[in-house]
């Protein structure tokens, strides 16, 4: 069809009326943003290239130009998506992107030339359908960001300094801390959907304790001499990221220790620094991805995935574990990709699948490690590209 | 009775499939000399032993595209492929298709029960609208009396070897074809397959395109720039607009390549001595040739620009059209208003237009 631009905008925003109220309902119903920040990309994405490029590119589009347009405007969303913070599962964006483009065809080839006969030679103009669809999308998203913004929890300031813990927040908010501020005796969350940005935590039973609530996040804080886990999860789901934990002098406990949460979803843990401990990361019967770490010195093993786990582990950078690099055990089922473990000591593997587990490698780095990788007790590696070296 | 529809070819069936949509066969009155509305185009066709349509899966007499040809030949075949092919723009429904499909409307609409067999010589304005041959008045009057005949290149109207492309023929041992477009293209293929010699003659090279105009001219998209020139700029854009032209394609191409390679296939620069000539020349242009409309301009003075009658977007004329009354043509004669109007998807055009003006009408 050769659209006008003002076709183009009122056919997308038309086709996108079903997408946005699929979108507030998801999010109404599971008590998560995602959906709405996700369809308002959507919309904003699908109408910057409306008017910046498929305007002055395409005087005529063919019916199968819909797909690799829809690819590049997928890349998009997922882009921006990640880049502003947008917390959404990735297959579940996905699905909500493919559901609105499908309905979008199905609208844009039947629906609308039905509603409307002179559709096509209206170069898709839609006249007050038009007007009423760009209202009712504008509507529908700006009532959501209105009430996202009624709704955000309260902001705490934590100003500079050291405060004597151990801090207990039992309500959902966001505690910020200025530059300088730290926690001494460690922080327990006790609230579900709450935030914790650039707070530094010394000392305390863990460092940081979530325990049985969902949607926290974690993002830069800093924990140093903690007397068992620097953060530990229990029966929570959590979002870990850019965080630095020093475990250095304490054999027995894990940097990251994240727990029993298999109905809740996935974790996530990324772009932290690890040093010390008896495990760097750690999850145990749980779903996680662990992504971009950095990982050393730990006195056992650098990530394990045990105990009935799912979950990826790539791009992590493990280093000088007194035993094994990344393991995968007990039943887990492990996706282990473009990771770097080296210099393992010990027993010295660089990737250990044990007891029933099913590791799958995809180029690994895996260097002077005494064993690069090994199965045993009726487990599987399956590698694909992996670089071994000594 | 509400409107009056003059013509009973495809044009015409598509306005009444579209007007079928708020009034019934009984408000609506087609004044034609064929039962079958595709009675001229099954005859072309069959001439140029056409079997696939040059329009694509929207090439039907439906107000609403979908479902298209391609959707309807899908579900008919029980496979993607037309609908695969479609997304393309790669598909093309045949002849037989295209043909069954109007018959099939033409059996549910209720044409029968519309049609009047008679030739309407003269339209007049009279309060209420417009009287049809003393018939009437009808508030709403679509003329869509379609081409005024074949068009035969004077120098060659006294020419015994002379056949045009769309009357009944077969073919001699050497043929020479004049023109350049669809017609003449399929000519050279038909002529070659039935063992001839071909020479094309032709003023110009056949211009390569899909559809008889750009894809863009089909939508508002090409159609607010071409609305909006100047007269003398619009016929213009309409003369280029409308040069002869065919697909491009190996269908073409392969066969052409091949009998150029034997020497069974040239181009001229005029008609030599080859047994027979097929004028692929198309139909005569301008509103003159055409009795009810040359009339129609004398008449009522319409403003007319070298031979196209001036009319609105919506293919109105709009010296005789207001709130109360519509006056619409349809087929070659709205190319004022749509470059492709000889095409299935101008007659929708048009119909639309003439829809809206009945939806908006205070008298209705």
């Amino acid at each position: 069809m050769s659209y006008t631009l003002r076709g183009r905008i009122e056919s997308r925003l038309a086709a996108l009326v079903p997408l946005v109220a699929a979108a507030c309902v998801l999010a109404l119903a599971e008590h998560k943003w995602w959906p709405v920040e996700a369809a308002g990309l959507m919309v904003g994405v699908g109408v910057a290239l409306d008017t910046q490029a498929y305007d002055r590119v395409l005087r005529y589009q063919p019916g199968w130009a819909a797909l690799p347009l829809g690819l590049i405007e997928l890349g998009a969303v997922l882009g921006l998506m990640r880049l502003a913070g947008v917390m959404a599962p990735l297959w579940q964006a996905i699905a909500l992107f493919a559901g609105g483009w499908l309905v979008a065809q199905l609208l844009g080839h039947a629906g609308f030339p039905l509603l409307r006969l002179s559709y096509a030679e209206d170069g898709g103009e839609l006249g007050r359908i038009g007007a009423v669809a760009a209202v009712s999308v504008g509507v529908a998203l700006a009532s959501a960001g209105a009430t996202a913004y009624a709704l955000r929890p309260p902001v705490v300031h934590l100003s500079a300094g050291v405060h004597q813990g151990p801090l207990v927040i039992t309500r959902r908010e966001v505690l910020v801390g200025d530059p300088g501020a730290t926690v001494r005796g460690g922080i327990v969350i006790r609230a579900s959907g709450v935030t914790v940005k650039n707070v530094s935590v010394v000392g305390g039973e863990n460092g940081i304790t979530v325990d049985g609530v969902r949607g926290t996040v974690l993002d830069g804080v800093s924990v140093s001499g903690a007397k068992l886990d620097g953060i530990h999860v229990r029966l929570g789901g959590v979002m870990i990221k850019n965080c630095t934990i020093d475990m250095l002098g304490n054999d027995l406990g894990q940097g990251i220790d994240i727990s029993y949460n298999m109905g809740m979803g996935m974790s996530m843990v990324e772009g932290c620094t690890i040093v010390g401990g008896m495990e760097g990361i750690t999850t145990h019967s749980s779903m996680s991805d662990i992504m971009n770490n950095r990982v050393s010195r730990t006195a056992k093993r650098g990530i394990s995935v045990t105990e009935m786990s799912m979950g990826m582990v790539m791009d992590n950078d493990v280093q000088n574990a007194d035993g094994i690099g990344i393991w995968c055990n007990d039943r887990s089922m492990c996706q282990i990709e473009r990771n770097t473990v080296v210099d393992t000591s010990g027993t010295g593997f660089g990737v250990l699948a044990s007891f029933q587990s099913e590791a799958n490698l995809w180029q690994n780095k895996l260097g002077a490690n005494p064993v690069p990788a090994k199965a045993i007790v009726d487990s599987e590696v399956l590698r694909q590209q992996d670089f071994s070296y000594r | 009775m509400q409107v009056a529809v003059v013509g009973s070819g495809l044009a015409g069936f598509t306005a009444y499939q579209a007007l079928r949509r708020v009034l019934s066969p009984e408000e609506i009155v087609v004044f034609g000399t064929a039962d079958d509305p595709a009675a001229t185009f099954r005859a072309h066709a069959a001439a140029i032993r056409q079997r696939e349509m040059r329009s694509e899966s929207d090439g039907h007499c439906l107000p609403a595209t979908f479902p298209g040809l391609a959707f309807r030949a899908s579900v008919a075949r029980r496979s993607p492929g037309p609908l695969l092919a479609t997304a393309a723009d790669r598909f093309h429904p045949t002849v037989d298709e295209f043909l069954a499909h109007v018959d099939q409307l033409r059996a549910r609409s209720g044409w029968e029960r519309s049609l009047v067999s008679r030739r309407i010589e003269r339209v007049q304005t009279v309060a209420g609208g417009f009287e049809l041959d003393g018939e009437g008045p009808f508030p709403h009057v679509l003329i869509a009396t379609g081409h005024p005949g074949l068009n035969v290149p004077d120098e060659l109207r006294d020419d015994p070897r002379v056949v045009h492309a769309y009357e009944p023929h077969d073919y001699a041992s050497s043929v020479t074809v004049v023109g350049a477009g669809l017609a003449a293209a399929t000519e050279w293929l038909n002529a070659l397959a039935a063992g001839a010699e071909v020479v094309s003659v032709r003023r110009r090279d056949a211009v390569r395109q899909p559809l008889n105009v750009p894809r863009e001219y089909f939508s508002r998209r090409g159609l607010a720039g071409f609305h909006a020139l100047g007269a003398a700029e619009r016929a213009a854009r309409l003369r280029t607009l409308l040069a002869p032209s065919y697909p491009r394609g190996r269908a073409f191409d392969a066969p052409l390549a091949a009998a150029v390679m034997e020497n069974r296939f040239r181009v001229a620069e005029r008609v030599n001595g080859t047994e027979q000539v097929i004028c692929a020349t198309g139909f005569r242009r301008g509103f003159e040739h055409d009795p009810l409309l040359s009339r129609l301009v004398r008449e009522q003075g319409l403003e007319t620009v070298d031979g196209w009658i001036v009319l609105a977007p919506d293919a109105t004329v709009s010296a005789l059209t207001d709130e109360t009354r519509t006056l619409s043509l349809a087929g070659v004669a709205a190319q004022w208003a749509f470059p492709a109007a000889d095409t299935l998807t101008g007659a929708r055009y048009v119909a639309h237009g003439l829809l809206a003006r009945i939806r908006a009408c205070r008298t209705r």
